[in-house]
């Protein structure tokens, strides 16, 4: 189950980098950069 | 290049460096403090030796064994069983580095939860280590989380059912180690260090086993050892004991319809006798104001005077708060009283030790003094 | 005056007007409010706490995330628009009966998982179009969403908050079931009335059904089309009553069905639907990582303690509007953290109550945290599934049953030994 999330998390945090790379709204862009620090964190198993 | 595209760029940016210092800093606390092999060691093993489903995991920990020259009973002691009540690990340390055997065997597990040492947990602005000074100089340990890692062990259910008794708690509790026992083989890693725990209990055949822990100072079961009905007897002796040397401390019976904790199951699913301690840790109270390494060591939090004042506290607390040298020296200062209250009811089969500091060594000495120099490095 | 009180100004005064005065999203005002806190508090390797403090989050975001994902892939697929169709076809005649139903529907799967998000944008947002073809306002049926959502929340079996209190205390999550539907049914039922039923009973539905379209319904069939919900309600229950063999979690049970959606009905680019749901949904996963940061930031700096104790201080008389006031305001933040943060001290303060119906009541006031600007996680969702662009107006519907909620939770308090000799 461990590695199931790990994938869910990685769609996730794919889709967050497509949203933040395809968006012109400058305010969505840095919320998007917020959220991906934890997402990547994780994924990364660091924490 | 858009314009959007570029400040796509520096946001993303921004995001690397702050999970790549951030991250350094989680990436640091897998270090494990140091522990010294104190004169008593007769050997160290792992907790997969008793239960090899542990090996290679997050979940394995050290075990120290301080075998006395002639037979006698046995005594486990579990230290971070929370990691983030340090008078429980500092005390086991305290075993570890000064205890020597004569009769009998002294088992410690100093970081009962491994993982747990690992990470802090989110919100709650904990440090990641404290420093206690030694006249050999500083000696770092850390500050971990109340519950096993989520690296090892993610994600949570929506709810934790307790596995032999059914009992139902909040989702996070999957990952507490005092909430696991008596553990599955193949259940999450909570649980297997749970069951690897009542393994070395049941081959071993200890005697009397101890849990180290800390509570904040709002809740009311504090500055008290909680027994097992098999180990009431022994508790209530101790209770006496410490008395006489003016400690106060209540006698709790273990609740029957609180599941998974080591004074039940322990008692339930082995011969062992389980009792359970706990002193007053500011650093993990909802009441405590600025949370740092000086909290954790001093136990001086202005909210929480202001707190006692007003009648929310189950200890009594003043400016002089309630320094790690007090916790600690508690819980040692426990752990000789069990064995005194044990040696008398039964001398055919004692538990003594030596070098053991006292509760006013502790007070007028402070921690360090116990503390063994780190090896030199090579 | 106290340092934590001066911190306390500033954190919230940076966050005010970073997001009234300088029209800030509400995730970037809290993360300047937190870096602010955590430079004038002094906190050691800030960054460190800023980015662990989201880590509270990670679980509630992934659930969010997929849910999201589903709901747009389910609305993408044409199964939406059908299933309104269905029901209103069916029940258009009797609205009352209706109203009570829908209200119990949107309230099942926070009863399942616990969570009101999980509510609203799975059944609230299927019945949103319902209500609408019933002739209900929009912001009349944000608001009966989001109760019934946070009433699902703490409705039995799950309900997250009092096993938080519970475990504060060390009292196992048992015998909980009666307290709380005396606690959640009979508001149910009621709300159901005040802003449903009192609103469409006077509607002319004679022309709704011609004007509703059956086309997917026709084309699909609705066992097909509907497969996708009925796999949802099938998994989250299987989740609940055998977790050792079907304990999939949320995020994994939407995960399957937004992947069923793609399949059962009008053919739709998933992956697009999918940045779609995250794009909107964005915002409100900030806020909840702007939370983060700032809980742990309070927390450090001991601001935390502050509002905890002061909280606590206040005269006896006054304890009990201490708490209907203080755990809401601090859901502002976040309802489950308020239910540790504050929810336990308050019960440590009850302890001469019935425990269970004092810990379920408390439960019951902390959910009220979900209307709370700015996480506001019911009342925001709640807009959107409703068509909303503000959630403002789902707000002010809002402060009067909110305050009843209140004060029933409270009765429940005082009268608990009564309530508990009743059965
Ligand atoms: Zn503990």
């Amino acid at each position: 189950m461990f590695y199931i999330y790990l994938a869910i998390l990685a769609i996730v945090l794919a889709l967050t980098v497509w949203v933040l790379f395809d968006t012109k709204k400058l305010s969505l862009q840095v919320t998007a950069a917020m959220v991906i620090v934890p997402l990547l964190l994780r994924l990364l198993m660091i924490k | 290049m858009q314009k959007h595209t570029i400040s796509a760029i520096i946001c993303l940016a921004g995001a690397l460096v702050a999970a790549a210092i951030a991250g350094a800093s989680f990436l640091a606390m897998r270090k494990p403090d140091l522990i010294v092999r104190g004169p008593g060691v007769t050997d160290v093993k792992m907790l997969s030796d008793w239960f090899p489903g542990l090996k290679g995991t997050p979940g394995d920990t050290e075990v120290y064994i301080l075998k006395g020259a002639d037979d006698g009973a046995s005594m486990l002691v579990l230290g971070g069983t929370h990691p983030n009540e340090p008078a429980g690990h500092i005390a086991a340390i305290m075993l570890i580095e000064n205890a020597q055997p004569k009769s009998g065997t002294l088992y410690v597990i100093p970081r009962a939860n491994a993982s747990g040492f690992t990470a802090n947990d989110p919100q709650e602005g904990a440090p990641q280590s404290f420093t206690i000074q030694t006249p050999n100089g500083p000696r770092v340990f850390r500050y971990g989380s109340r519950a096993t890692n989520p690296i090892h062990q993610w994600p949570d259910p929506n709810v934790y059912i307790h596995a032999s008794s059914g009992q139902t708690l909040s989702g996070s509790e999957t990952r507490n180690l005092n909430r696991g026992y008596p553990g599955r083989p193949d259940g999450t890693l909570t649980e297997r260090v749970c069951y690897g725990i009542v393994q070395l209990i049941k081959k071993e055949n200890v005697t009397i086993t101890v849990d180290l822990h800390e509570a904040s100072p709002e809740y009311p079961v504090i500055n008290a050892i909680v027994a097992h009905p098999k180990a009431m007897q022994l508790a209530s002796d101790m209770v006496l004991g410490l008395e006489m040397q003016d400690i106060k401390i209540s006698l709790e019976p273990s609740p029957v319809n609180l599941r998974g904790l080591t004074h039940r199951e322990l008692g339930d699913f082995t011969d062992t006798l389980p009792v359970l301690m706990e002193t007053a840790n500011a650093s993990q109270g909802r009441l405590r104001g600025r949370t740092d390494e000086a909290l954790v060591l001093t136990g001086k939090d202005k909210w929480y005077v202001r707190a006692e004042k007003l009648g929310r506290l189950y200890v009594p607390y003043d400016e002089k708060g309630h320094p790690l040298e007090e916790r600690v020296g508690r819980h040692v200062t426990a752990i000789s009283e069990l064995m005194n209250s044990w040696n008398l009811e039964h001398p055919e089969k004692p538990l003594e030790f030596e070098g053991l500091p006292g509760y006013e060594d502790f007070l007028t000495k402070g921690i360090g003094v116990f503390l063994l120099p780190l090896p030199a490095k090579n | 005056m106290s340092q934590e009180f001066l911190l306390f100004i500033l954190m919230v005064g940076v966050f005010a007007a970073g997001c009234f005065a300088l029209k800030w999203p509400v995730s970037v005002s809290m993360l300047l409010a937190a870096v602010a806190g955590a430079l004038a508090g002094g906190v050691q390797n800030p960054i460190r706490h800023l980015v662990e403090g989201t880590f509270g989050y990670v679980d509630t975001i992934l659930t969010i995330a997929t849910a999201m994902m589903f709901m747009t892939g389910f609305r993408d697929s044409g199964a939406l628009e059908a299933l309104t169709a269905a029901v209103i076809r069916k029940f258009n005649k009797l609205p009352g009966l209706l109203m009570i139903l829908l209200t119990f529907v949107i309230m099942v799967p926070g009863m399942i998982t616990g969570s009101s998000t999980a509510s609203v944008l799975t059944a609230g947002a299927v019945v949103a179009p319902m209500f609408a073809s019933m002739g209900m306002s929009a912001l009349d049926s944000g608001a009966l969403i989001s109760i019934a959502a946070i009433l699902g929340m703490i409705a039995p079996p799950v309900n997250i908050p009092a096993m938080i209190i519970g475990g504060g205390i060390d009292m196992p999550y048992v015998g909980f079931e009666i307290p709380l539907i005396l606690l959640t049914f009979p508001l149910a039922i009621a709300f159901a009335f005040w802003f449903g039923w009192r609103n469409v009973r006077k509607v002319d539905r004679s022309k709704v059904v011609e004007s509703l379209d059956f086309s997917a319904l026709n084309q699909y069939g609705a066992w097909r089309l509907f497969s996708p919900l009925i796999l949802i309600f099938v998994l989250m229950i299987l989740d609940k009553t055998v977790p050792r063999v079907f304990g999939l979690g949320m995020p994994l049970i939407f995960l399957l069905g937004t992947a069923l959606t793609w399949v059962t009905g009008k053919r739709f680019e998933i992956l697009k639907s999918a940045k779609k749901a995250i794009e909107d949904v964005l915002p409100v996963l900030g806020i909840l990582v702007g939370v983060g940061m700032f809980i742990q930031i309070m927390t450090a700096t001991g601001v935390r303690g502050f509002i905890v104790v002061n909280a606590l201080s206040v005269p006896p008389a006054l304890l009990y509007v201490m708490i209907a006031v203080s755990i809401p305001l601090f859901g502002a933040i976040s309802a489950f953290g308020s239910s540790s943060v504050l929810g336990v001290p308050f019960m440590l303060a009850l302890l001469g109550k019935d425990q269970i119906i004092a810990a379920a009541s408390l439960s019951l006031i902390a959910a009220l945290g979900d209307f709370m600007p700015p996480t506001a996680l019911a009342a925001i969702f709640a807009a959107r599934v409703v068509g909303l662009e503000k959630y403002g107006g789902v707000l002010k519907k809002l402060v009067v049953p909110g305050l009843i909620i209140a004060v029933y939770g409270i009765l429940f308090i005082l009268f608990s030994k009564q309530i508990r000799a009743l059965y």
